[in-house]
């Protein structure tokens, strides 16, 4: 009785820990998209309103600045 | 730029104290037209783009390590020392 006992135990402990080692791997995400362009293409253009109520166009730097477009992912995240 | 209202990039912007301008793409045609939109979640990739002022493309940082500027801001060094040094 007590062997059996013992058994159920460590048969539980080996399927607790098996769970435990999967969990961390569960959860797959899948890989995030890669943009499809390439250095040397053209900047798609667009216009989009902004924090200080202005509205900026792409296309309105033409000949005049060097632009930096920086994606962040979501406001009130770390970056 | 992000997918973000005007209204929560104006806050986000006053909590963490930048002084230039946050642009909203909340319609997410900006990040489809630039290839990072992330379907699943519903927002755009972390990327950065450094576009020349022929409207060219130059420099693209993606994931995590376009968290890191210093890529971005050499190749902006690089742009900038080469269109001063041709007539």
């Amino acid at each position: 009785m007590f062997i059996r006992f013992l058994a159920s135990v460590v048969l539980l402990a080996v399927l607790g820990s098996v769970a435990l080692a999967q969990q961390p791997a569960a959860p797959k995400q899948p890989a995030p998209p890669k943009t499809n362009l390439k250095v040397g293409d053209p900047a798609p253009d667009f216009t989009l309103r902004a924090t200080d109520g202005n509205t900026y166009k792409l296309s309105d730097f033409k000949g005049k600045k060097n632009v930096v477009l920086a994606i962040y992912v979501l406001a009130f995240t770390g970056g | 730029m992000s997918v973000d209202s005007v209204p929560a990039n104006r806050e986000f912007a006053k909590q963490i104290g930048v002084t230039f301008p946050l642009l909203s793409d909340f319609k997410r045609t900006v990040v489809k037209d630039y290839g990072v939109f992330n379907e699943e979640q519903g927002f755009g990739n972390r990327a950065t783009f450094l576009i020349d002022k022929e409207g060219i493309i130059r420099h693209i940082d993606e994931g995590n390590v376009a968290i890191d500027p210093n890529s971005v801001v050499e190749a902006c060094n690089v742009l900038t020392h080469k269109k001063a040094a041709s007539p």
